[in-house]
């Protein structure tokens, strides 16, 4: 199926001069193939089983609009120190990015430009590598179209996170594709806030090299309508990668994140909280493929839903042959704080190899009786109490957080957005 | 009760390892029995459906719902999301009507049966009790009893106990008999759980079925014996298409027993059966199945293909169902016996055991779907891949907006024997009340090293160590069958595990 | 202090009479003891009185202070100065003790209209009560009673009414799963708290908690109803006789 101009991207119809234009040698060839990949693959359909329970149209559509600011992470990791790096409305701010001690920022915007980049042995590729078994075309349509994004080289332990925050103004699509590259035994913690557009396809490829670590902490809780991202990685051995993120805000949220552990002993955690209500439609989709030897993943999701918020999970653990002394775990949970809202859920483990403890846990329910009471027997409110026993719910996800500061921050503005709606 | 029925309960690991000593040797049921066969020709068109009617004596309005259903088959495309790979069916190339030659003429008693027939039960296995049962020997007094329907390929050729059923106004048949006796039943209630159009197999097994066993148990009435069906297919390229219809009606309970099983041959076999069980207010049924079909040989040759659409529906307050099945033969299995908790406080409950081995697919799971208030359900899988086998256990729990405080519990466990195996684990969960909890929990393991070293250290071979540790694993759905199928059940655990290890 | 009239309970959800006219009077600065046989109502009298749901309140009342607290919230009981101490407290994972605290005794606080404590001064004075309790920092950093024995548990529910100082404590079978050191702890903790004004309810199926926790009334409770008040010396008469002989006394 060709992908018609009609729908060929979120923004406009595509031409190959279009997707090359003012790119380097190195970009212009993975946007070339990837246009390829997206066109072979075609738009997401309402029909397909990936997407049985969010509707791709929504990614597609062409008239978007951007809502009154509702709230806002601005100032949530401020007690922090971090190397800040500004989005507005989907252009990299300042015009040098700032430095860190081993590693570099770029802009996508620059290198692409150039003949050679180390981005190129990342850039695409990831994602690429992504499209199996389940095509995921806006990924690939990202990556022919991108035009900015955050390109970091990582080439020590990082002590201070890097923190990509965005802000956007206005109707405005946003295409951005970040790529990273850790190298051996190198660290880096990568903070992401704000809203990069009123609706945004957001592509993050991780290569996590031997022995190295990434640490991404994701708040999405700005007034953006629809935001699609994708997180690629690829883990080596003895190497972490670990993800977590708070969606309190926009409408409609995919997040996609589909990990390869391709070295021995590697660790990974994708792991989610959300708050919903009223228009709400929150899904994690998440594909990890254990492709070696004793490797541990976790996927933790909490989902809190009120007037009619929906909330999805889908995720898989693939344990390929080979992949012995597995250690696969899954837990996905909501919190139904009233009758109208919906959890829909799709845990899957799918295992070729016999030495392996895997498991997956799901439950959905109302808030616990008991502990409400016990609660507002010791004079709590009961809104007050409800949110207590919310945290209470998110915490397990929550505490997915290596960082014990980071993590406190997130649960410091979880208590404020509980508190302020 | 007898003593041997109690430690069925309790000492179910012990004797599986008699149990594996004494049925050791390769596929124990694959004989074919000669009996002249009356085939309609290869193929499926109206007139092979018209002809399937027309043998069967059949009304006018049969013949249409046939047809319809044949119409709509023509429209369907045969679905490819199982974890299943097969060559292509030619459903050209199937015959859809087989009979043994020596029925055409309808046995009066069970003295007319064919003996080779019921020379086949005895080969089959059935217990003696049964088999005494078959043959007219009224049963000691406070015996347990059994009435059997056997279906050879596609005709009901015996029944017993048929007077004292109808003493209790239980209705136990073929379905074509119902369809000609009992013409206002059928009518109401065919095609009601399962509709005509509801899945490509489905689809066909209404177009073209060609036996199969009714059931009608009248407002309060305990159905006085559990009912069996024993069916096996046994002619060549004979697609077995059976079509069951249970109804309990108010405040009614019934325990139905299904086993199968088939002759070795190299040609692969497919069977799409229906079943369907309707249940009014404080109605239970229990409904057990053995299926032991030929798995294929270790290369995957010649197996069954077995294509099923079970359903219940509990559309009375108060109604129960419970769907127990040991699944350890086909080449490739497709099922799903489902539960549509449409009555207030009804409730389902499945148990299964799926052993796949050798070239063996499963992809077999259930369906629970709460429409009303107070509904209950669990489900508890069991699965265990061996060899170069498959085995998906593919489900769906589904709480609507109406099934206020209602409650699902499912355990899904997988157990893997060797590394060329998969487990897969696919349930969909899709919650849209918060007064309903849903509580799911899977887990995926190989089998354990320490359980099969003491079991080692204690001297069994290893083979017998594992079918001990199997059985324990099943233990929870081993004690939810019938005591006349427990029994069978952990020897089929053991027999299915045959050169698995080593 | 609490005045219980002619107290009828029944299940919310089917027809079953739990209290069939319970009358009490428990005056200021007393500790008066319901002892009684399994499935006599004690438990559920605590329930109803700090405002459990799933209970039919059929007739009768209660007052605190003269005020009817049976249409009241949960927690404006609690900041009217009721407080339960629960036979099984709940596990609220992801939730600090500390925080926990400090949002019920702030809340309260907020509900009487008095100002909040400050983090420091609720620091200072947590700590010292735990302290007297033998409870550590780290049980104060845990979530609320994740993980937490039997002992500990109950020790966490003293500190609880340590800090939010109730009128009028209610101890619901507190000595259940306790050895007799744990057991003294807590009672400590009970008797540190008892002065002139503060009254207990203490509910207990066996005698011993009350050689720790000395009453000054003793009321035996079965099928629903007060059927003896005594002195102490009642209790000791049900440690040696059982109850069956009250039982056939008032049959």
């Amino acid at each position: 199926m060709a992908v018609s101009s009609q729908k060929t991207s979120s923004t406009r119809a595509l031409t190959d001069s279009e997707l090359t234009d003012s790119s380097g040698a190195w970009a212009r060839e993975a946007r070339m193939t990837a246009s390829k990949r997206a066109q072979a693959a075609g738009l997401p359909q309402r029909r397909d089983e990936y997407w049985k329970y969010t509707r791709p149209d929504a990614f597609v559509q062409a008239d978007v609009t951007l809502q009154a600011s509702l709230r806002t992470s601005l100032g949530l990791f401020d007690r922090r120190t971090t190397v800040s790096v500004g989005f507005g409305d989907g252009k990299i701010q300042a015009a040098a990015l700032p430095s860190a001690v081993h590693c570099t920022l770029e802009s996508l915007a620059s290198a692409s430009v150039l003949d050679l980049h180390w981005a190129r042995d990342v850039y695409g590729r990831l994602e690429a590598a992504g499209q199996k078994p389940v095509e995921r075309s806006l990924a690939a349509v990202n990556t022919a179209i991108a035009r900015e994004g955050l390109l970091l080289n990582v080439t020590g332990a990082v002590e201070a996170p890097i923190h990509i925050h965005a802000t956007s103004s206005g109707h405005s699509d946003a295409i951005i594709h970040h790529v990273i590259k850790v190298a051996e035994g190198a660290a880096v913690t990568l903070i992401e806030t704000g809203q990069y557009g009123a609706r945004s396809n957001i592509v993050l490829e991780v290569d996590v090299a031997d022995g190295g670590r990434f640490h991404h902490i994701r708040v999405q809780d700005g007034n953006e309508r629809h935001m699609l991202t994708h997180i690629f990685g690829k883990i080596g051995a003895e190497a972490t990668f670990k993800s977590f993120t708070l969606t309190s805000g926009v409408e409609l949220t995919r997040n996609e994140c589909v990990l390869q552990l391709l070295g021995d002993n590697a660790s990974v955690s994708v792991a989610g909280a959300c708050l919903g209500d009223r228009d709400f439609h929150h899904d994690d989709t998440v594909f990890i493929t254990h492709d070696a030897v004793n490797c541990e993943s976790r996927q933790v999701f909490k989902k809190v839903l009120r007037n009619g918020a929906v909330g999805v999970f889908q995720g898989k653990i693939l344990v390929k042959a080979g992949a012995q002394r597995t250690d696969g775990y899954q837990i996905s949970q909501s919190l139904l704080l009233d009758d109208d809202s919906q959890f829909l859920a799709k845990p899957e483990l799918e295992i070729y190899a016999d030495d392996v403890a895997c498991s997956h846990g799901s439950t959905s329910g109302a808030i616990d009786e008991q502990a409400l009471f016990y609660l507002r027997s010791r004079g709590v409110p009961e809104a007050k109490a409800v949110d207590l026993l919310t945290l209470s719910f998110v915490a397990e996800a929550i505490e997915e957080i290596e960082d014990e500061d980071l993590a406190q921050d997130i649960l410091d503005h979880l208590t404020e957005t509980l508190s302020a709606r | 009760m007898a003593m041997d029925d109690i430690q069925v309960k309790d000492g179910v690991d012990a004797e599986t390892v008699e149990a594996v000593k004494a049925l050791s040797g390769t596929y124990k049921y694959g004989w074919n029995t000669e009996i002249e066969m009356e085939y309609a020709p290869k193929g499926l068109s109206e007139d092979i459906v018209r002809l399937i009617s027309s043998k069967n004596d059949e009304p006018e309005w049969m013949l249409d719902w046939r047809l319809a259903a044949y119409r709509r088959w023509l429209e369907l495309i045969e679905p490819d999301w199982a974890m299943v790979d097969y060559p292509t069916i030619d459903f050209q190339d199937q015959y859809y009507y087989a009979r043994p030659k020596s029925m055409e003429e309808k046995p009066k008693s069970l003295d007319e049966v064919d003996p080779k027939l019921l020379e086949t039960y005895k080969k089959l296995g059935i217990p003696l009790k049964e088999q005494a049962l078959l043959a007219g020997v009224e049963a000691p007094e406070g015996e347990r009893r059994v009435a059997v329907d056997a279906v050879f390929d596609s005709v009901s050729v015996g029944t017993t106990f048929k007077a004292e059923l109808r003493k209790a106004g239980v209705i136990f048949c073929s379905i074509s008999e119902a369809i000609r006796e009992h013409p206002e039943l059928v009518r109401k209630y065919l095609g009601s759980v399962v509709p005509v159009s509801d899945n490509y197999y489905a689809t066909l097994n209404s177009a073209v079925f060609s036996d199969g066993s009714f059931v009608y148990i009248p407002p309060g009435v305990r159905c006085p014996m559990e009912l069996s069906t024993y069916f096996r297919i046994n002619a060549e390229n004979t697609g077995q298409f059976e079509r069951t219809l249970i109804i309990a009606d108010k405040d009614s309970y019934v325990s139905y027993l299904e086993g199968c099983t088939a002759p070795q041959r190299d040609v692969a076999q497919l069977h799409a059966a229906v079943v369907e069980l309707v249940l009014l207010d404080d109605a239970e049924i229990k409904y057990s199945t053995v299926q032991n079909w030929f798995p294929g040989d270790e290369n995957g040759k010649g197996g069954i293909y077995n294509f099923v659409t079970k359903r219940a529906d509990c559309r009375g307050d108060r109604s129960k169902v419970m769907w127990t099945q040991v699944e350890t033969g086909s080449a490739v299995t497709w099922k799903y016996p489902s539960c549509v908790l449409r009555g207030d406080d009804s409730q389902g409950e499945f148990y299964s055991i799926a052993i796949a081995n050798n070239m063996q697919q499963a992809d077999t799971g259930t369906k629970m779907v709460h429409l009303g208030k107070n509904t209950k359900s669990r489900i508890v899988s069991k699965g265990i891949s061996a060899g170069k086998a498959q085995n998906t256990y593919r489900g769906l729990v589904s709480m609507h907006p109406k099934a206020k405080n209602s409650r699902n519990y499912t355990q899904c466990d997988s157990l893997l024997i060797g590394d060329k195996c998969g487990a897969h684990t696919v349930p969909y969960i899709e919650v849209k009340n918060n007064s309903s909890r849903v509580e799911h929990e899977a887990t995926t393991s190989k089998v354990d090293d320490d359980q099969l070293f003491y079991c080692r250290s204690r001297g069994m071979d290893e083979e017998e160590a594992v079918a001990l540790v199997v059985n324990g694993f099943c233990k929870e759905v081993l004690q939810a069958l019938p005591m006349e199928f427990a029994m069978e059940a952990q020897a089929l655990v053991a027999i299915s595990l045959e050169g698995s290890v080593g | 202090m609490l005045n219980i009239k002619n107290l009828h309970v029944k299940l919310e959800e089917e027809d079953k009479q739990i209290l069939k006219g319970v009358n009490l009077f428990l005056e200021p600065g007393k500790v008066h003891a319901i002892m009684g046989p399994n499935g006599s109502g004690k438990s559920t009298l605590s329930y109803v009185l700090s405002g459990k749901g799933g209970y039919e309140v059929t007739d009768g009342s209660a007052q605190l202070e003269g005020v009817d607290i049976l249409d009241m919230e949960a927690e404006e009981r609690a900041a009217a100065g009721l407080f339960l101490a629960f036979q099984y407290p709940v596990e609220i994972p992801g939730v600090g003790n500390m925080t926990f605290l400090r949002t019920a005794v702030n809340a309260q606080r907020k509900l009487r209209g008095e100002e909040e404590m400050s983090a420091g001064e609720f620091l200072k004075v947590v700590r010292a009560k735990a302290k007297d309790l033998k409870i550590d920092a780290d049980m104060l950093k845990r979530p609320v009673n994740v993980g937490f024995s039997g002992g500990e548990k109950k020790r966490n529910e003293i500190l609880q009414m340590a800090m939010l100082e109730p009128k009028m404590c209610i101890l619901d079978e507190t000595d259940s799963g306790l050895d007799v050191d744990a057991m003294k702890l807590v009672a400590q903790g009970v008797n540190a708290l008892r002065d002139d004004k503060r009254t207990f309810l203490v509910i207990t199926h066996y005698q011993r908690l009350l050689d720790h926790i000395k009453p000054d009334v003793v009321h035996i409770m079965a099928n629903g109803r007060i059927i003896k008040t005594g002195g102490p010396e009642l209790a000791l008469e049900v440690e040696n006789n059982g109850y069956a002989d009250l039982l056939e006394e008032v049959a």
